[in-house]
């Protein structure tokens, strides 16, 4: 019955001798709030990458909507397949890249925020609607009817998803002169103005309070009524517990258990992993 | 839409300026600067791509004057050695000089920062180098490059060329400042801001560094063309490292990112380089030292430039002047009280 936004299939990436993900398979359900937990060096980021395009698998496979997210180059398909995968393996596949998965409904926040201190809150977010406006220099140039037209709606749109995250009164500030709280707030709405099917949070609760903890799980849950399949990062645990319909722990770079938070708590590998075994 | 606070006085500065451009080159006007302000023009022109792409895009070309040069010779050698219609050899120049850092964009903005700084200087100096030993008349360059017509009418004086390069130079301005305050501006000052960021949210970062890149490289070539049809002689040493570096130069002076900036750190360069030191023989060699000087203390004392300066300048002359008089008797005062006491107070 449900359906699955992102699927991976035997993700790996290797840092040269360091194994980062082994052999990662999963499968996300679409409109739910999945979280993706584990110790440190576990593998999360570098799997946030992989699902946004930064960085490209050693090998496997992303599906985003069941659409691969391998494409081969004109150049590789003059070889024939076998002398391919004799000769090249890997090496001639290319991954669609991380601005064109953001167009496609992937849209991420960072970790260390990385808001753009060169313009105001709004700018921020009128520059987050890029992927869903088309027009070009040249319009620009000329400031063409079409481009006042489009100009319109972004800022109209941006204003929309200020409030949403209710930083309407400090639209004309420097994005930067925001405390951290507003500022991880607004790099969730610039997330939004690309107007995604799956947003990725990396870790969006740290360094925040409790009470803006609080506005961050209630903006999460109205993200997700909109429809919105989100992933999240995330290492405060009574946060994620609070918020995940689905828990996935990821354990040196291996899936170790997936379930609801629930069944999480009482996963014995989750405790090992975390805990350290117990010697006997 | 979100509305701001729009008062008229800054239309009623801009409307000034642009009847004092208009007024300046008449005969009857006091002072000679129309040669003068030919070549701010055309070096404005200049700035204003390197604004695009340093101030905007945060990214570092030190061989914009190979681009200038593109322009100025590509056009001048097909007409005067090939007679080709300058209007035609100009357009040639812009679109083959476009192609070039098209083609040279992809792989240089695999580079940043210093490295990027070297390529583009090393770019530049290979430019410089064709210049000499290839183009007509080798290090000592060539004459006779014929004006621009129009039908009948030839800018053959330098009261017609200078409306002519001031066309061009505010046409380049205005579709810079539309650039700029648009959705591809946005995108600019995201790849400035942060790359990453600036990928996620589906900005093709390499596609627009190029494109900014080729956009800088049209405006010089097309200010080199013209600057090739005022002077009707050229030569390399136009083209040198030393005449990026000024370029930049005037960048940093008008203010990296404001696009009006840019004919004020053109005008204050030009106007050091072909008044100041023209006028005083002595100063020869100097310029250089005297470009730096002038470059550390816009940094210290303003960093976004002049043209930022002179603006927020305005703006507390237009909130305080009522209490101007105060102010100073104010200042003054303090300054007789710390004398009197004796003391330096913080």
């Amino acid at each position: 019955m449900s359906q699955t936004i992102l699927e991976t299939r035997d993700l790996t990436k290797a840092f040269g001798g360091l194994v980062a993900l082994n052999q990662v398979d999963l499968s996300i359900e679409a409109g739910k709030i999945t979280a993706i937990i584990g110790p440190n060096g576990a593998g999360k980021t570098t799997l946030f990458n992989i699902i946004a395009g930064v960085y490209r698998p050693t090998s496997g496979d992303i599906f985003l909507n069941g659409q691969t997210m391998k494409r081969t180059p004109w150049y590789a398909r003059a070889i024939s397949p076998e002398l391919r995968r004799k000769v090249f393996s890997e090496k001639l596949q290319q991954y669609i890249p991380a601005h064109k998965r953001t167009a496609m409904g992937v849209a991420r926040t960072f970790q260390n925020v990385l808001l753009f201190g060169n313009m105001t809150v709004l700018e921020n977010i009128m520059a987050g609607q890029h992927p869903r406006s088309r027009y070009g220099f040249l319009s620009a140039a000329i400031r063409s009817p079409k481009a006042r037209h489009e100009e319109e709606t972004i800022s109209l749109n941006a204003m929309k998803y200020l409030n949403m995250v209710g930083l309407g009164t400090h639209a004309q500030q420097n994005a930067l002169s925001l405390p951290l709280g507003q500022q991880k707030l607004l790099a969730i709405a610039r997330a939004l103005a690309t107007e995604p099917r799956l947003l990725l949070l990396d870790e969006p609760g740290a360094g925040l309070n409790t009470l803006e903890k609080r506005e961050l799980s209630d903006l999460i849950r109205r993200i997700k009524e909109l429809g919105i399949s989100i992933i999240l990062v995330e290492h405060d645990m009574p946060l994620v517990m609070g918020l995940a319909e689905w828990i996935i722990v990821l354990d040196s770079g291996q899936k170790i258990a997936e379930g609801t938070a629930a069944h999480i708590q009482k996963d014995e590998r989750v405790i090992a992993a975390y805990l350290g075994e117990e010697v006997e | 839409m979100v509305s701001r606070l729009k008062s008229k006085w800054p239309y009623a500065v801009m409307a000034a300026l642009l009847l004092l451009l208009i007024l300046l080159p008449f005969d009857w006007f006091p002072g000679q600067y129309t040669t003068l302000m030919i070549f701010i023009g055309v070096s404005t022109m200049v700035t204003v791509g390197l604004c695009l792409l340093m101030g905007y895009t945060g990214q570092v070309s030190l061989g914009q004057a190979a681009f200038y040069g593109c322009g100025a010779y590509i056009s001048g050698v097909l007409s005067t050695y090939h007679s080709v219609n300058p209007w035609l050899a100009m357009l040639i120049a812009a679109a083959v000089t476009g192609l070039f850092a098209y083609i040279i964009g992809y792989p240089i903005f695999r580079l940043r920062g210093n490295y990027l700084a070297l390529a583009t200087l090393a770019i530049g100096v290979i430019v410089w180098i064709i210049f000499s030993r290839e183009g007509p008349g080798g290090p000592d360059g060539f004459s006779g490059i014929p004006f621009l017509s129009i039908g009948g009418f030839a800018f053959d004086t330098s009261f017609k060329r200078y409306f002519l390069v001031w066309a061009f130079c505010l046409a380049t301005l205005f579709i810079s400042q539309n650039i700029v305050r648009s959705r591809t501006g946005r995108a600019l000052r995201a790849i400035h801001g942060s790359e990453a960021a600036a990928e996620s949210i589906g900005i093709n970062v390499a596609q627009f560094k190029v494109k900014i890149f080729v956009l800088s490289a049209v405006y010089a070539s097309l200010a080199g063309s013209l600057f090739a049809h005022h002077l009707r002689h050229i030569s390399p040493q136009s083209f040198d490292a030393i005449a990026s570096v000024k370029l930049v130069v005037m960048a940093v002076i008008g203010g990296l990112a404001s696009v009006w900036g840019a004919i004020f750190g053109a005008g204050t360069t030009r106007w050091l380089s072909d008044e100041i030191l023209v006028s005083y023989p002595q100063l020869a060699g100097w310029d250089i030292p005297i470009y730096g000087l002038v470059l550390v203390l816009v940094m210290i004392f303003m960093p976004q430039g002049l043209f930022v300066a002179l603006k927020s300048g305005f703006e507390w002359l237009r909130y305080n002047w009522r209490e101007l008089p105060s102010i100073t008797r104010d200042i003054y005062e303090r300054r007789i009280l710390r004398l009197r006491s004796g003391r330096v107070e913080p």
